[in-house]
Parts: structure tokens; C-alpha cells; sequence
């Protein structure tokens, strides 16, 4: 007996069913698994834009510390003491002095004010623990702080702390830390290197990302609930204010930003015309949406807020429209008022598809380039850098590429982990 | 005391007048069933009595006091919807308590109550249970029990049955019946179903477009329909019709069918038509019966009984028989018609004569 021949090629369907995945999978392997890997390949090298050899780094374009500065600030004089008492030495403190005497093989220096001696720093030269002292007693700022009923003397350092010494390793680091500072102060390490991680603007641009998703995500569910709950109602032209509702959502930023350009330009401003207007500000005063810094991530948080509210009022509203009706009678029946009819019923059923929106529009804020690039591009000076533009300034205008890499590498874990708890928590809702 | 008053209630949705008028008295702790083919405005009535849908004329009165303006919640009402509206988020336990607690019922008295009717309806095993995890029929004992737990004067039933199966819903009929004579509650039933509506009521409210064409019990409606409507709603299989003229002393039926007219004070040359339901329909004859020839068609043995389904010169009808008849298909019978348990309605008014 001849075995059992298979269906023709032709008619069988795996294969077929291979070839409709096949141009999907050639996109995501050169469009998403190509790039990612080169990004990691890219982030261990120390390649430059233009040069002809890379040099494999390790993690160097991660972390590399080099040295650690030292800093102190609110050095503590005396303690203890009643009000009274701190105030006449604050008062007297510039009549006091710095004496300095040897500790074995070191230098201890101690200020005599208002008739107590403090010991302050030891070094291993008089000059410098002399300079330290003399700075502490004529530089900083004495201040009376009340701790309870008693008050301490405290030396305070303005916004930048009292630089303290710079050690190139975590050894020496410690030690200074416990022999060299002889005074109850507040004291800081800063790790000086070239790792992203040592870049006090890649530190600044993670907060700001977060902040950036974080807080759009909060408003735009602010105004989406309310939105979403009056688009729910019944009323006349609500087919046509749930079109104009997305809008904002449909068109492309490069166009909807060079409006907000105008919105916030400094000397344009419809805002602050508006302001002028009804007599808030003067005209002298107007507000510089791009210059401030604060202002800067407020006009960005507002324009991401703005373009994509209606995506999570729409998917909200999705959520509502899917609850059955006898649902919502059946509550009216039971004895709910509109609020806890929201709260117990209809919150609880959108729960789920809200996960989803939220999601989305986490995975978008947190790698969102577009919008900062074109109203603020990371300015004013890096304030409102991202990761995403600030792995574009570093990698690409700079020509860093193994930082650049390294940068965009950091949302990837983070992402991973929200999605991944979002997922779960998804997950359980449906168990 | 909860009973039911609805007063003149009309209900129009734009130019549609889906309730036309309704008067309609559902007496304390009764079970009365609204009955009527699909849009006859049977669960619109139901839903303006529980305050899910405005009256645009009339007044409705619960236990003595207007609510035609009452917000639902107010009304001291319980429904159980067709489709079950339990809350997909909660436990049937919670299902089970919301209203309670929104009604700020003391604990204690809760977790009596949810005990007491978890153990009428068999939910205890289910309490801690999504309504998810259910089978279609526990859900709808969840949504009886849901409705039971509250007390509330009135429960309110729309098609509770009809997303059920046929062997459970003929069991959750006999349950529900059993419920209605354990709980002190009015009920009010609607169904397209009329068995259903035959078997369960105390009272039941046949409705044709938005207004009601007869109320009474179940034996009344069916031996005495005042309409062609009603006669032709009750009963399956559903009463044979024949075209007809009252003639002297007798009955010309379509097709040139006579038969010996029994009843007096009827004019002859009336235009009526002529019911008579299968079961009054011999094939032997007894008396008062008139014979009328027939070919038969159908065989449908259902058992105890069979259908037949014969051609006769007025038309097509159909007929219980006993079990065996002996007859198939193309056999020749004759049919006896029990006259005096037959109906009569004017052709014009659809009226009973």
C-alpha cells in the first residue's frame, strides 16, 4: 500500500498561513529587532558618529565613576542651647577664630567662637584644614534653628554645598568621610565620571520623563472620566461633539505644534494677551512659556494633555457604552445615587478597558519625542530634556552614539516593568 | 399592602403610542402576569412602573401612594431583568447585599437575609462565586435572589425565563411559583410565553397594541375569550379559525361547510368567524358534534396526545387525538366539531358574540 499522500503544497494551509506572517515578520525583524540590537551592540562601544573603529567599553557608557566629590552643608556648631544663647553666638561668631594643632601625624582645626572651641576638619596639611575652617566661620551663613524648646548654631552653605575635597576612590571616599570631618554636617557624594548615569542632565531627564508621563497621565484622566461621563449622556449632537472630540488626537503634531509654537511664543502669546487683557499681568511681566523652565514642562505636560485627553475620553467612553443598560437600571433600582452608581458599577466594569488606555498612553508619553522636540527641544538649557531627546542630543547632534544608546536603552527595562504590571493586573481582573 | 394602580398610563415614544391608556389594578401579594405578543408594550408598562422609563400620561400608584414622578429607588421596587443585570465585578454574595447596603441595612440583618434566601433558592455553595463562574440558570437564580433579598413590596419580572434552556425554564417555573406563595411580595410577570403565562399567574393581563384586551385567571381567559385576539394568543396548539356566515339555523363555514347552529338570538347573515380549539375537535362523534370530512396531513405524536393536522373544504386545522389514532398521512377521516365549545366572533369587531 502507497502511504497516505499529503494535501497538494497548494492546499494545505500551514505553509500558507507562513507566507501572510512572513512580511510582518520581516518588518518587525528589520524595523524592531535589527534596531534594538544594534542600540545594545551600539550602548557596550564607545562609537562616535564618523569614526571608523569602535572599542567595545562594557557598561562604561552606563556607569563609569572616575572620582567622588565630597561636599558638606548646615555644619551644626553648637547644640543645645537656649535661644538666647544661639543668637548671641551668631551674633559674635565673626569675632571668633580658627585654631589649628597637631593630632599625630595631622592637622586638626577647631574654631574658637563665643567661648568654645569646635573641632571642625583634620587634614594632612594645616593649610587646608585651615581653609576649610576659615571659610566655615567667615563664608557660610550662621543661623539660629530651633529644635523644640532648645536651638541650635548652624552653618549654612547657600544653594551650593561646601566643596570638601574630590577622591578618586570609595575608599578614601570613606575615610574622609569618618576622620577628616570632625563636625555633625550634612554631607554629600556626587560621583564624578562619563557614564550617563554620572550626567547630572540624564538624571534630570529621567525625572522629568517621569514626571512628564506621570502627571499628563493623571490630568488626562482628570478631564477624560468627566468628558467621557458627559459624552455618555444622551443628548442632541453628541455624534458629532464625540467626532470633534478627536481632533486633537488625529492630527499630526508637526502641524497642531507649530500652532502651540504661537500659543506660547514669548512675545505672541495668545495667553498672555489674554492675561494683559484681563488685567493679571502687566505687559512687562508676561510670561515666557518656553524660557521658564517650570513653565516649559507645564506648556509641554498641557500640549501632550491636550492631544491625547480625547483618546483616553474615547476609550472611557468605550468602556461605558459596553456596559449593559440593565445593568445601569438595575443600580438605579437598587438604590444608587449618580455618584455611587459611578463608583460602585460603572467604575469597576471600565476598570479593565481603562487599564488598556492608560497602557497605550504610558508606552506614548514615556517615549514621546515629538511634542518636546518641537516646542521646547530639551530646553530651557536641558530643563526639559526626556530620554528620548536627550538620547537624540547625545547620540545623534553629539555624536556620542554609544551614549546615545545607553540612554534610549534605560526606558526599555522601565517600560517592560510597567507594561508587564499592567498586563498582570489586567490578567487578574479577568481570572 | 403593596398593590399596584395604574390609571389611564399612557406612553408614547415621539408620534408611537406604544401604551395606549392602560387601567390596570394588581392586587396585594398577587402574581399577575402581562402577557402579549412582542411590542404590545407589556415591558414598557413594566419598566414605567419601575421608574426606568417616564409616563407621558396617567398616574401609577404603589400600596395607595402616587410615584408616577418617584425616582426608582425610591419606589420600594426589586426587578429581575431578562438578562440578569448582575454586576459581572462582584461576588454573588455582594451581588447579593448592594442594595442592602445602599439602603444602610444593619450587617447582622444582611448576612440573615442573604442566609434565608441563599438557602430558599440554593445558592449557599455559590455565595463566594463571580457571576462569571455560573451556569446561565444559577445566574438567574442569583438575579431572583438578588431581587428576593431586598423585600421590597413589589419584584418586578421582565422574560426572567426566556435566556434559559427549555428543561430549566419549565423547572424555574415551578419555582418561582413556589417563591411567589413563600415571599410576601406583589409580583408582577411579563413574558411573550403563554404558557408561561397560563401556568404561573393568579391573574393575567393579555395585551395587544399598548392596551389590555382581557384580564382574568387562566381557565377564564382560556374557556372564555372575549376576543379573536385572546382566543387565537391562549393555547397551543393555537385555535383553528374558519370565515362564516350565520345562516337559519345553522352555520356556513368557507368552503361550503355546514354545521348545525346551536345557539339562539344570533342574526342570520351575521359575517362571523368561527374558533374552535384542536382538542374540541373529535374523530368519533358524541353529541352535539357536527361532522365535517377531512383529509389529514401531519402526524405529530407527542406521546400522550398527537397532533393532527388535516385539511378539510374550510381550510387547514389542527387537532388532538389520543395517542394511537391509527391514521397517517392521506388517510381520509371524519371530523367531529364539539359545537357547544365552540367560539363565535364578529368578523368586524373581533369580538366575542
Amino acid at each position: 500500500m502507497r502511504p497516505v499522500k499529503g494535501l497538494p503544497f497548494s492546499e494545505r494551509e500551514a505553509p500558507f498561513g507562513y507566507a501572510l506572517v512572513l512580511p510582518a515578520l520581516l518588518y518587525l525583524t528589520a524595523f524592531i529587532a535589527y534596531p534594538f540590537a544594534m542600540s545594545v551592540y551600539l550602548s557596550v562601544s564607545d562609537a562616535q558618529a564618523g569614526a571608523q573603529k569602535w572599542n567595545f567599553v562594557g557598561t562604561d557608557n552606563y556607569s563609569k565613576v572616575e572620582s567622588y566629590d565630597l561636599s558638606g552643608n548646615d555644619f551644626v556648631i553648637a547644640s543645645r542651647l537656649t535661644p538666647a544663647e544661639a543668637q548671641a553666638l551668631v551674633d559674635t561668631h565673626k569675632d571668633g577664630k580658627v585654631v589649628t594643632s597637631v593630632e599625630g601625624a595631622r592637622f586638626k582645626a577647631s574654631l574658637e567662637v563665643g567661648g568654645r572651641t569646635v573641632p571642625v576638619f583634620a587634614s594632612d596639611t594645616e593649610d587646608s584644614a585651615a581653609y576649610l575652617a576659615t571659610t566655615l566661620l567667615n563664608d557660610l551663613d550662621w543661623q539660629v534653628r530651633a529644635k523644640g524648646t532648645e536651638a541650635e548654631v548652624v552653618a549654612h552653605s547657600g544653594d551650593s554645598a561646601l566643596a570638601l575635597g574630590n577622591f578618586t576612590d570609595r575608599k578614601l571616599l570613606d575615610k574622609a568621610r569618618k576622620g577628616d570631618v570632625l563636625i555633625d554636617a550634612h554631607l554629600e557624594v556626587k560621583s564624578i565620571g562619563t557614564g550617563v548615569w554620572q550626567d547630572p542632565n540624564f538624571i534630570l531627564a529621567v525625572k522629568n520623563t517621569l514626571k512628564y508621563t506621570f502627571g499628563t497621565e493623571l490630568v488626562k484622566l482628570f478631564f477624560g472620566i468627566p468628558c467621557a461621563l458627559l459624552l455618555y449622556r444622551k443628548f442632541r449632537g453628541r455624534q458629532l461633539l464625540r467626532g470633534l472630540l478627536v481632533i486633537p488626537w488625529v492630527i499630526p503634531i508637526a502641524i497642531s505644534g507649530q500652532a502651540w509654537l504661537w500659543i506660547l511664543d514669548s512675545t505672541y502669546s495668545v495667553f498672555n494677551w489674554l492675561l494683559v487683557r484681563g488685567g493679571f499681568i502687566t505687559p512687562q511681566n508676561i510670561l515666557n512659556f518656553r524660557g521658564d523652565p517650570h513653565l516649559a514642562m507645564a506648556s509641554l505636560v498641557v500640549v501632550n494633555v491636550w492631544r491625547g485627553f480625547p483618546f483616553t475620553t474615547i476609550i472611557i467612553l468605550a468602556g461605558l457604552t459596553s456596559i449593559p443598560d440593565e445593568i445601569i437600571e438595575r443600580s438605579k433600582l437598587d438604590g444608587t445615587n449618580a455618584l455611587q452608581r459611578f463608583v460602585y458599577v460603572m467604575a469597576p466594569m471600565v476598570r479593565p478597558i481603562l487599564m488598556v488606555s492608560l497602557l497605550f498612553s504610558v508606552v506614548f508619553s514615556f517615549t514621546d519625542f515629538n511634542t518636546i522636540w518641537i516646542i521646547t527641544r530639551g530646553g530651557p538649557y536641558d530643563q526639559t530634556q526626556m530620554l528620548a531627546t536627550y538620547a537624540y542630543q547625545v547620540g545623534v547632534n553629539a555624536g556620542y552614539l554609544g551614549k546615545g544608546a545607553a540612554i534610549s536603552l534605560f526606558l526599555f527595562p522601565i517600560m517592560a516593568l510597567t507594561v508587564f504590571g499592567m498586563l498582570q493586573s489586567l490578567r487578574k481582573e479577568n481570572m | 399592602m403593596a398593590d399596584v394602580v395604574l390609571d389611564k398610563v399612557v406612553k408614547k415614544f415621539g408620534e408611537a403610542e406604544v401604551v395606549a391608556g392602560i387601567d390596570l389594578t394588581v392586587r396585594d401579594l398577587e402574581f399577575c402576569i402581562l402577557v402579549g405578543p412582542s411590542g404590545c408594550g407589556k415591558t414598557t408598562t413594566l419598566r414605567m412602573i419601575a421608574g426606568l422609563e417616564e409616563v407621558t400620561s396617567g398616574d401609577i400608584r404603589i400600596a395607595g401612594q402616587s410615584v408616577t414622578w418617584t425616582p426608582p429607588r425610591d419606589r420600594d421596587i426589586a426587578m429581575v431583568f431578562q438578562s440578569y443585570a448582575l454586576y459581572p465585578h462582584m461576588t454573588v454574595r455582594k451581588n447579593l447585599s448592594f442594595a442592602l447596603e445602599l439602603h444602610k441595612v444593619a450587617r447582622a440583618e444582611i448576612d440573615r437575609r442573604i442566609a434565608e434566601v441563599a438557602q430558599i433558592i440554593g445558592l449557599t455553595p455559590l455565595l463566594d462565586r463571580k457571576p462569571r463562574q455560573l451556569s446561565g440558570g444559577q445566574r438567574q437564580r442569583v438575579a431572583v435572589g438578588a431581587a428576593l433579598v431586598r423585600q421590597a413590596g413589589v419584584l418586578l419580572f421582565d422574560e426572567p425565563l426566556s435566556n434559559l434552556d427549555a428543561k430549566l425554564r419549565v423547572h424555574m417555573r415551578t419555582e418561582l411559583k413556589r417563591l411567589h406563595q413563600a415571599v410576601k411580595s406583589t409580583m408582577v410577570y411579563v413574558t411573550h410565553d403563554q404558557i408561561e403565562a397560563m401556568t404561573m399567574g393568579d391573574r393575567i393581563v393579555i395585551m395587544n397594541g399598548g392596551r389590555i384586551v382581557q384580564v382574568g385567571t387562566a381557565m377564564e381567559v382560556y374557556d372564555h375569550p372575549t376576543s379573536r385576539f385572546v382566543a387565537g394568543f391562549i393555547g397551543t396548539p393555537p385555535m383553528n379559525f374558519f370565515e362564516g356566515e350565520i345562516g337559519n339555523g345553522s352555520l356556513a363555514l368557507q368552503g361550503g361547510v355546514q354545521l348545525p347552529f346551536l345557539r339562539e338570538g344570533a342574526k342570520p347573515g351575521r359575517k362571523i368567524t368561527f374558533g374552535i380549539r384542536p382538542e374540541h375537535i373529535y374523530l368519533r362523534t358524541r353529541e352535539n358534534t357536527g361532522r365535517v370530512p377531512a383529509t389529514i396531513e401531519v402526524v405529530e405524536p407527542l406521546g400522550h396526545r398527537t397532533i393532527l393536522t388535516a385539511r378539510c373544504a374550510a381550510g387547514v386545522l389542527q387537532l388532538e387525538a389520543e395517542a394511537m389514532p391509527g391514521l397517517k398521512p392521506g388517510d381520509a377521516a371524519d371530523l367531529f366539531f364539539d359545537l357547544p365549545r365552540a367560539h363565535l366572533f364578529d368578523q368586524a369587531t373581533e369580538c366575542v358574540l
